[in-house]
């Protein structure tokens, strides 16, 4: 009896440190946006403000570049996402299913980029996009990551493990190959799709390197180059930084609240492990 | 999961139309046309803007690029420049070095973590496994500016921390020493959530009969560790251990935003040292840039290849 009562109280323990060491820094972040300009950078640090201010945070969203970098980035994002399901998901059912001509030398084909890392066609990726003029664009921003070696592969280990049987009662009943796909396959997506649907949401969202190498244009500024520039241009500026850096989080942190029940099992899901 | 990998197999399309006989086959498997259209949007996208990047990467590295004037050919030319440049050479060096400080500690971290996550079972691993997901959606530059704002001397969190047991205070991010070892703990927290989740994976494929099993024979926690869980997590700690050492061999942005390379040089990363390189006005810096970044693909490749082939031959000896 003393064991396991000694035994819950140290697991309690570490949940609650690790869940301090965890969302820590994001703590930090959010409430140093609530401290005076002053306040924020006095040393000994407090944690908490002596006043809770509002300012950061109004100054920030009043800040018509930072409201725009957020809501390009968001449009991007959801268009982004929408059409990687789309491409990777029907080459996934194609791979899984289907018996073509030249299947094999395709596969191999959508598998070899899992092998390259981005970086080492960035460089040239940027020269390709230049001469096909699409620089300063939403679709520079878009259409270069919407295939993807590594989701396709996922969706396809998971079609995989959808029984047969029910294609096979659907096909004898003349239903064609597209049918199946978009009324057996699709509707049993769910889980998987949005597995692979934030992990693509996060990756645009996320995206530095790309938008500033292909986009100079400030009506198209990506909310990482927004923070990266406002880092270099007012970094002095720290209660106002962590203020628009949290709220950049935000909307990550509302899709993985929502959906944690898929997301933390999407390793199971995909089958690999 | 054991028993999806198995349904795989049996699922096999092919296999299951040869089991039917030839009759259905017809109609189960040719399907030409639908099939092709169907990849053809993947195959299109990939072959534009993946894989013609990385020949016309190896054929433009041939070639002497600048503003001002025509290409020139010029072999291997540039091969020689990047690898007798001490920058690129300091670059990897300083990529081995975060490698070296991010990848054993994230490793023991997550196994830890995955650990008592797997212990502690219901409500509180799923809690546990949500928190520990968290700072993985952050970006790197969020948590490159958090962790700048952190390790200030004025008003830091990690100083004042310090300050309480009487150290410091430290310019973490401006000293040659320091700034990678700074910089691990970010990527260290940017990367723990998934790292967790897969070892937790695979501690839950392994039967819960072998732990019953040594129970009953009377083992420890640290014996069932040793002789059970990390032999049978083989393939899984080494899958983390070469991701891990070669995304952090390519940091990238946090070095670009934290520090920009510096101290002299001592958080410049070869992804960072590239890109640079890259955006230099210089002459010529352009070409030197793309060679330096297929060197640096090549170099990571093989390795890779190396580590894996090893383990593959070695499957069938434990499996």
């Amino acid at each position: 009896m003393m064991r396991t009562t000694g035994r819950r109280l140290v697991s309690w323990v570490l949940f609650g440190l690790i869940i301090v060491t965890a969302v820590l820094p994001l703590a930090w972040m959010a409430i140093a946006g609530f401290k005076g300009k002053s306040e924020v950078v006095r040393t000994p640090f407090q944690f908490f403000p002596e006043v809770w201010r509002f300012e950061n945070y109004q100054e920030i969203l009043g800040d018509g570049e930072f409201v725009r970098a957020m809501t390009v980035t968001f449009i991007g994002a959801v268009i982004f996402t929408l059409l990687s399901l789309i491409v990777n998901a029907s080459a996934a059912y194609a791979f899984a299913r289907l018996e073509f001509r030249g299947k094999r030398f395709f596969w191999l084909f959508c598998i070899l980029p899992l092998f390259i890392p981005g970086f080492a066609i960035l460089l040239t990726s940027f020269v390709v996009v230049s001469s096909l003029g699409m620089l300063d664009s939403m679709a520079v921003l878009i259409i270069p990551g919407v295939a993807s070696a590594f989701s396709m592969f996922f969706i396809r280990q998971f079609y995989l493990g959808i029984p047969i049987a029910l294609e096979e009662a659907a096909m004898i009943d003349g239903a064609s190959r597209w049918r199946i796909f978009t009324s057996i396959f699709l509707p049993a997506s769910g889980a998987v799709f949005v597995v692979i649907g934030v992990g693509s949401f996060l990756a645009y969202w996320n995206a530095y390197v790309w938008p500033i190498l292909t986009i100079q244009n400030p009506d198209l500024f990506q909310i990482q180059q927004y923070l990266g520039n406002f880092r270099q241009a007012r970094g002095n500026e720290w209660g106002l930084l962590m203020a628009g850096s949290f709220l950049s989080a935000l909307p990550l942190l509302v899709l993985v609240l929502v959906f944690q029940r898929y997301i933390v099992n999407g390793v199971r899901i995909s089958g690999l492990k | 999961m054991t028993t999806l990998d198995g349904q795989t197999t049996r699922l096999d399309p092919t296999a299951h139309a040869r089991v039917r006989g030839q009759g259905r086959r017809g109609a189960l498997q040719r399907s030409n046309v639908t099939g092709w259209l169907m990849i053809a949007p993947m195959v299109i996208l990939l072959a534009i803007f993946v894989i013609y990047p990385l020949f016309y990467s190896f054929y433009l590295s041939t070639f002497e690029l600048s503003f001002y004037l025509e290409p020139k050919f010029v072999g291997l030319d540039f091969y020689g420049y990047v690898l007798d440049s001490p920058r690129f050479w300091n670059s990897l060096w300083v990529g081995l070095r975060l490698a070296i400080f991010v990848v054993p500690l994230s490793m023991l971290i997550a196994f830890l973590l995955a650990s008592f996550i797997k212990a502690a079972g219901g409500r509180l691993a799923a809690a546990l496994k949500t928190t520990i997901y968290i700072p993985t959606v952050i970006s790197a530059v969020v948590a490159s500016v958090v962790f700048v704002f952190m390790y200030r001397a004025q008003g830091g969190l990690i100083n004042g921390l310090l300050a309480m047991i009487g150290v410091g205070p430290f310019a973490f991010l401006s000293d040659v020493d320091l700034v990678l070892p700074a910089m691990a703990v970010p990527a260290i927290w940017l990367g723990i959530g998934i790292s967790t989740l897969i070892m937790l994976a695979g501690m839950l494929d392994i039967p819960e009969e072998y732990y019953e099993a040594a129970s009953i024979d009377g083992a420890t926690f640290n014996q069932k560790t040793r002789y059970i869980t990390l032999p049978l997590l083989k393939n899984v700690l080494l899958f983390l251990f070469v991701t891990g050492a070669i995304a952090a061999i390519q940091q990238f942005e946090l070095p670009l935003v934290m520090t920009n390379g510096g101290p002299v040089d001592a958080s410049m990363t070869p992804n960072l040292y590239i890109f640079d390189q890259f955006r230099d006005p210089t002459p010529f810096a352009r070409s030197f840039s793309l060679t330096a970044s297929l060197v640096l693909f090549v170099v990571l490749g093989t390795i890779t290849a190396l580590i894996f082939r090893l383990v593959r031959s070695d499957k069938a000896v434990d499996g």
